[in-house]
């Protein structure tokens, strides 16, 4: 009896641990999107209301607009620019080194400071962009760049790109080194030139990091908190509140402890649909042939 | 996302039921507890309650005092509630008084407090206006311990000085006020509206000014429409502000601290904001001269042209508690004046008529707290007053319109918009 159950009693632990922290929140979750709920105070039933309302939820639709609109940015900003910065610094000239430090610096800072400091370059009064901007005689062109709903969400995506470049670009790097010499030298041989060499042989060898690549930037993109938090929290009127943060609000600040569990779901259901979309696509033509 | 969220909320099931189980074993013993909650005040303060705890139980034999002090944010959303409906809920709890304190009256969770005032004298230590939004068909249910002035506009005095400009008194001086100080190439006024309450304080007021109070009350608790003439007019006032060039054009892009800098480093003239501003100001600007108006009247306004906008807060006994006289005799022993020389020393401004040591308080500090005291109505300020939801969606708008983004009547009408699936 006893030698039966204890394979089972020793994976327990591990059991019930994963159960509490991971399991019994899910469904938990899951369930109180059917409550009208505070978080302490009494529950009541109210069926798919939650849902209903969070599918006439102005902000809460616009925030799935800001979200898409900064993953498009940032596969822009990060993973394309990332992957020309890794075919610069592979090109074998002087100093490339430096740049690959230079250029990676930015992901080791801590996202909060990253945040800071540049609502510091943002700030119209005294921020670095504008300053430069008048003392180029370019006084038109400055902007409140968070405070006005046109520009600050690109501002935000700006920001992104500028630390998580560095991220792809040691990404591609790293495969971009493990092609072997012998392939550019015969390149170089037929009179190819460095534009050939990144388009017809750096990039095709590396797609499957690309695809990882990008991938990884639309998955992650729905998980940004922190840049958003500090440097606007959803502001100005709502025009860069995305999901997580205006979770947050409907949590912590309103105390909609049914609706926020709504809105948590519909989310979990958009990523989880988004990574099959994903997954049915990528499994095409992934042969590689040269 | 939602996994932190429901894990967060299991810590925190947890978390009462651990701090539970602790508390039982220490009840055990044969002292009563006399249980006290609020937000942390900062490490300064905390030390003064303790020493006034200790003052306590050496006067008190038989009786330990304990305190929980929660996270500021915590406290005022889901901390206090959890201890109230805990299982050893606290027997004096602080809270702010009006809107908040009518729903822990309703909920069953504040004692009636009136004769216990009158028998024990401690009633009498505060001024009358200090029971603003603690009284409720005339019984009691706070002792005063603070009250900030959410929103005065302060301004440079040495800036009004060299254009020639008095303090308003008027909507018309205050525009012309603002005209003058725009003319001479400064920002006349700065807010930084970032996270919302700062402006949604200030127009809060001149919404309940212009609206009256009981409109801008009603509308706040959904039992009349925020969409009216009386708010299209009020808010025509403040999209002046913007059109004009009279705020700060990153407005909605700066914290209040930030905006407070601004204004103490000399760019801004004026700068409507609360009472906290002193402090603040004598430790970063001391060679700044800085003086205060309230709003200026409107003319035509529904509401009482000299209203306060502003937040009493106290202490509350839970009527739950046994230890009523206790928890009484604990107060009166934080109101007497030895209390408030500790918590003067402290940086807090006592609110007890003998408390407050004039000599040794800033002059503005002391200006504000009788403004308050001698307030002929109190206005609450959205986020403290009402349902925060309601605030926020009410806040929004004011961001909208003050920043120009919206027109009155839009930004109104996208307010009806968000509140309607709250009307229940």
């Amino acid at each position: 009896m006893l030698r039966k159950a204890s394979p089972y009693l020793f994976a327990l632990p591990a059991v019930l641990v994963f159960a509490f922290t991971i399991l019994v929140p899910i469904v938990m979750t899951f369930a109180f999107s059917f409550y009208d709920w505070n978080g302490y105070g009494e529950m009541r039933f109210i069926g798919l209301d939650n849902y209903d309302r969070a599918l006439h939820d102005r902000i809460y639709l616009s925030s799935y607009t800001h979200i898409f609109i900064y993953i498009a940015a940032t596969v822009v900003l990060e993973v394309l620019v990332g992957l020309g910065l890794a075919g610069l610094i592979t090109m074998g000239r002087k100093g490339s080194s430096l740049f690959r430090v230079a250029l990676f610096t930015p992901v080791m800072l801590p996202m909060i400071v990253v945040s800071f400091l540049w609502r510091f370059v943002y700030n119209s009064d005294f921020g670095l962009i504008n300053t430069v901007l008048r003392a180029v005689g370019l006084d038109s062109w400055t902007q409140v760049w968070l405070g006005n709903p046109d520009t600050a969400l690109l501002a935000i995506c700006f920001v992104s790109g500028w630390v998580y470049a560095g991220f792809y670009m040691t990404i591609f790097y790293s495969g971009i080194q493990r092609i072997s010499k012998d392939v550019y030298e015969s390149a170089y041989l037929d009179g190819a030139h460095e534009g050939h060499i990144f388009f017809r042989i750096k990039v095709p060898m590396i797609r499957g990091l690309v695809k990882t690549g990008i991938m990884l930037c639309v998955l992650t993109g729905f998980q940004s908190f922190d840049l958003f938090y500090v440097m606007t929290n959803g502001g100005p009127y709502n025009s860069t509140e995305i999901v997580p943060t205006y979770l947050v609000k409907v949590v912590f600040s309103h105390m909609s402890t049914g609706y926020g569990s709504a809105l948590a779901v519909i989310l979990t259901l958009v990523i989880a649909a988004l990574g099959l979309l994903a997954n049915k696509l990528g499994r095409k033509g992934d042969a590689l042939e040269y | 996302m939602k996994k932190w969220i429901t894990g967060s909320m299991a810590l925190m099931v947890v978390g009462s039921v651990v701090a539970g189980c602790g508390n039982n074993e220490e009840s055990g013993g044969e002292d009563k507890v006399l249980r006290i909650a609020m937000g942390s005040p900062g490490e300064a303060m905390i030390a003064v309650w303790e020493e006034i705890a200790d003052e306590f139980e050496s006067a008190n034999p038989g009786v330990t005092v304990e305190y929980t002090f929660q996270d500021d944010d915590t406290y005022q959303t889901v901390g206090l509630p959890n201890l109230l409906s805990g299982n050893n809920a606290p027997d004096l709890y602080f809270e702010w008084a009006g809107e908040r304190l009518y729903n822990r009256i309703n909920d069953g969770f504040a004692a009636d407090i009136t004769t216990q005032l009158e028998e024990s004298g401690l009633g009498d230590m505060f001024a009358e206006g200090s029971y603003n939004g603690m009284t409720v068909d005339g019984k009691t249910y706070m002792i005063p311990t603070a009250g900030d002035v959410t929103n005065v506009i302060f301004y440079n005095k040495q800036v009004f000085d060299e254009l020639g400009i008095g303090e308003p008194q008027t909507w018309a001086e205050f525009l012309a006020a603002c005209e003058a100080v725009k003319a001479s190439g400064m920002t006349p006024i700065t807010v930084g509206n970032l996270d919302l309450w700062t402006a949604g304080n200030w127009i809060g007021h001149l919404l309940s000014r212009v609206v009256g109070e009981d409109a801008y009350s009603n509308a706040l608790q959904l039992e009349e429409p925020f969409q009216s003439d009386d708010f299209v007019q009020a808010y025509t006032l403040v999209q002046e502000l913007w059109d004009r060039g009279y705020v700060n054009d990153n407005i909605n892009a700066i914290s209040d601290s930030e905006s407070d800098m601004l204004f103490l480093n000399g760019q801004a003239a004026m700068h409507p904001i609360g009472s906290w501003l002193v402090p603040t100001a004598l430790e970063e600007a001391p060679e700044l001269e800085m003086g205060y108006f309230n709003l200026p009247t409107i003319e035509g306004g529904k509401g009482d042209q000299g209203s306060v906008i502003g937040v009493l807060n106290g202490m509350v006994v839970n009527a739950k508690s046994s230890m009523t006289d206790e928890a009484i005799a604990f107060m009166q022993l934080y109101s007497s004046d030895e209390s408030s020389a500790k918590l003067s020393a402290a940086g807090a401004v006592p609110i007890t008529t003998t408390g407050l040591d004039r000599d040794n308080t800033p002059e503005l500090s002391i200006r504000l707290n009788d403004l308050l005291a001698e307030a002929p109505t109190v206005v609450a300020p959205p986020d403290t007053g009402y349902s925060i939801e309601v605030a926020n969606a009410l806040n929004t708008a004011t961001s909208q319109v003050i920043g120009g983004a919206k027109s009155p009547a839009d930004a109104l009408k996208q307010l009806e918009e968000t509140v309607a699936p709250l009307k229940k």
